[in-house]
């Protein structure tokens, strides 16, 4: 059936963008925009992929994974929070070395099999018509990204670390007053953001694709950052958009399977028309709930 | 914290006109020294200005406590009193006052030891980006000093030096892209995807009329540029409309531009006479790019140069460079002294596709002849980073856009001599500009306290 096949795969497509969206988020409600993303996501998925297939075992890969995207993120961190640079170009700028770093060192990797996540269908509840095989029947990461998500969200809301990052992205100042270091928290928060975004690319890469190839994110990244404006900064909400733009990629394949001779170009391009054009929607209404800092980083943005 | 005088000049009251035509945003501010800080465009407004005193509005720095701050080295703690200083007008946004015409007046006329610094700190920069981008090297198992060897000699090699002026000259129109709109405070990161549409524009006029010659030439420039500039509307009418960040949606746009041109060339204008490549079919010899003189550089490079000694003439010498200026600086400071604010960052963000899509024509109708997957080879997003290595001031992008391209036409001996992949100069030109990034920031941004 063409809409199961759609929403599974959105779920399973959906996932590395979900986690690399939900990185975005930590780091942007501290006040950041790491447009380096991208990058991150591509080290993440060499790395997971690299280190599954040398130890053969994927949950190692997908740690290194997250590691890499964090090592990644730690420059952006460095240079924005210590250094002051401007926030779109360094990050664009780690996209660069994302793409170069692991076009040097993922030659080696790419048609090499690496043990990847299979499918481990949930009990029972797989067996149900429809659902089971839409959210049921996946891999273990995107079982772990059903979870990810509300956690974060539970995190953000309810803890004291969440407050504090959600205070360095609202009002650094009173932090400062506090006797807090609202710098240390924003690093914290972008090399945390690293790692989701390099663990979106270790599922990719060990668990979706089961490959690594050069530049395999194919703007994932920046979906990922547009996403979660759109979202407005909400961990849910920003589960929902990258299911919702997992389904618009899955679509593609799953018509081309079924024989209908569509452009394929033609559907690539619906993932990024749909964000801009909810974005056009939602204008204004996201940028009001948009942290504080953060709006200062978009309205301020080339200003040197 | 209230608002302490001025450490530097006076410049936070300072009263010059929007309206004048004036002016010299360079030197005006050199009072600012090392201090470049936030005093920003009132102490642009205040230098500039003083002849033409008719129409007179005053544009104070809204964040006198930052300034100070800047002064005093205390900069981290600065809390910020959004003190509205004197008469002025003063936005209510002191963080976005322009600092790029300061620190442009900095670095225009500074002190000789400031010159050392600054030319100690990029040598420093680049020095420290070659050694990380050696230990990658020698991880990988090349020789490094042999590859930065190779890649030295073979970017000084006659053929090399024209290779550099070809790959420079639409990088500085599409530096040129990201320079105009972001005086006006706009990021267009969407350069790669306006080349795209520029280009596809082009090829669709060429595949046209290409066997008019030079005329379909000036046809396809114009469509090339039309094309950019509607591209690059699309983000400007959503900035203006519904007020999405014109970061995100351009660089969204690339990927869409992007689809649109493989689209098209894997079916509707793919070559019948091809060798069944995804490709149109190659622009007939008439209406290609010239060849300057007995050199295999197009005339595409001249082109670049005279539009970016345009754009630095608009952007200094002309009342509407001077608005840009005030806008990008301080946006509520300019709709209070009653300027076009919408239709002005409007017209910078279509100039700045326009550029970008005369950065599309001039290198398919100089270098490629035909539409073709991986066409523009992120000449968009290193045009950007040239930009921005230059602070978004027109001249000096010029010559980032040129060390750029010495690093791409470079990297292609590293692909060739060393044996390592073409992307590894990525890694070099990433390590290369995050160093510059890093180190040679003139000052921390105290807005995050």
């Amino acid at each position: 059936m063409l809409l199961v096949d759609v929403l599974a795969g959105g779920v399973r497509g959906g996932t590395a963008i979900m986690f690399a969206a939900l990185g975005e988020t930590v780091s942007e409600r501290a006040g950041v925009v790491n447009l380096g993303t991208e990058g991150c996501m591509l080290l993440g998925a060499l790395g997971g992929y690299a280190v599954a297939a040398e130890t053969g075992n994927p949950w190692l890969g997908l740690l290194a994974g997250a590691a890499a995207g964090a090592l990644l993120a730690a420059i952006h961190a460095l240079l924005v929070v210590w250094r002051n640079a401007d926030q779109f170009a360094t990050g664009l700028t780690l996209m660069f070395l994302g793409l170069g770093l692991t076009s040097l060192y993922g030659a080696a990797y790419v048609g090499e099999a690496a043990p990847g996540f299979a499918p481990v269908p949930v009990p029972v509840l797989a067996d149900i018509p429809v659902a089971g095989e839409v959210l049921f029947q996946h891999d273990p990461v995107t079982y772990l990204a059903f979870v990810a998500a509300p956690a974060l969200a539970w995190w953000l809301r309810s803890t004291k670390g969440g407050l504090l990052l959600r205070t360095a992205g609202e009002r650094a100042d009173a932090l400062h007053v506090h006797g807090h270091h609202p710098g240390l928290i924003r690093a914290l928060a972008v090399v945390a953001g690293g790692a989701l975004a390099g663990l979106g690319g270790a599922q990719l890469a060990t668990a979706y694709a089961h490959a690594w190839f050069e530049g395999m994110t194919a703007g994932r990244g920046f979906i990922a950052v547009a996403l979660v404006i759109f979202a407005a900064w909400r961990p849910l909400r920003v589960m929902a958009g990258s299911y919702l733009f997992g389904a618009a990629l899955a679509l593609a394949p799953a018509l081309q399977a079924r024989g209908y001779a569509l452009n394929q170009f033609a559907l690539d391009v619906l993932p990024f028309v749909i964000t801009l054009v909810i974005l056009a929607v939602l204008g204004k209404r996201t940028l009001r709930a948009a942290p504080e800092e953060l709006r200062r980083v978009f309205q301020s943005a080339p200003s040197r | 914290m209230s608002a302490p005088p001025a450490p530097d000049g006076g410049h936070p009251n300072a009263v010059g006109s929007v309206d004048g035509t004036a002016t010299d945003l360079g030197t005006s501010a050199v009072g600012d020294g090392q201090v470049t800080t936030s005093a920003g465009l009132g102490g642009v407004a205040a230098g500039t200005d003083e002849t033409a005193a008719s129409g007179t509005i005053a544009v104070g720095s809204a964040d006198a406590g930052t300034t100070a701050a800047g002064a005093s080295g205390a900069v981290a703690t600065a809390t910020k009193a959004t003190a509205v200083t004197g008469a002025a007008l003063a936005g209510a946004n002191g963080v976005s006052v322009d600092r790029s015409d300061v620190v442009t007046a900095a670095s225009v006329l500074p002190r000789s030891s400031s010159v050392l610094s600054t030319a100690g700190r990029w040598a420093g920069a680049i020095a420290g980006a070659l050694v990380i981008f050696s230990a990658l090297v020698l991880v990988k198992g090349a020789n490094p000093i042999a590859a930065l060897a190779d890649m030295v000699m073979s970017m000084l090699a006659p053929a090399s030096l024209e290779q550099i002026a070809i790959k420079a000259a639409p990088l500085i129109l599409a530096a040129m892209a990201v320079v105009l709109p972001a005086r006006a405070g706009l990021a267009n990161v969407g350069g790669e995807g306006q080349i795209i549409i520029g280009a596809v524009c082009a090829a669709g006029v060429g595949l046209a009329v290409d066997s008019a010659g030079p005329v379909a030439l000036v046809a396809m420039l114009v469509a090339g540029a039309l094309g950019g500039a509607l591209w690059a509307g699309i983000a400007a009418a959503m900035r203006l409309t519904v007020g999405v960040n014109e970061a995100v949606t351009t660089l969204l746009l690339n990927y869409v531009a992007l689809d649109v041109m493989l689209y098209l060339i894997y079916e509707p204008w793919k070559d019948p006479n091809g060798s069944g490549q995804p490709a149109t079919r190659p622009l007939e010899v008439a209406a290609r790019l010239p060849l300057l003189g007995t050199t295999a550089v197009h005339v595409g490079i001249v082109i670049a140069l005279v539009a970016a000694l345009v754009v630095w003439l608009v952007l200094r010498g002309t009342a509407f460079g001077f608005r840009l200026g005030v806008v990008g600086g301080n946006p509520e400071a300019a709709r209070r002294a009653r300027l076009p604010v919408a239709r002005l960052l409007l017209v910078a963000m279509l100039l700045g596709g326009a550029l970008a899509g005369l950065a599309g024509v001039v290198h398919l109708a100089g270098v490629e002849f035909k539409l073709r997957p991986g066409l523009t080879a992120n000449i968009g997003y290193i045009a950007f980073l040239a930009a921005w290595l230059a602070r978004h001031r027109p001249l000096p992008a010029v010559g980032g856009a040129f060390l750029l391209a010495a690093i791409v036409v470079g990297g292609d001996s590293l692909q060739l001599d060393s044996g390592l992949p073409a992307a590894t100069v990525n890694v070099l030109m990433g390590l290369v500009l995050l160093a510059v990034l890093g180190w040679t920031a003139r000052r921390p941004r105290n807005a995050a306290g």
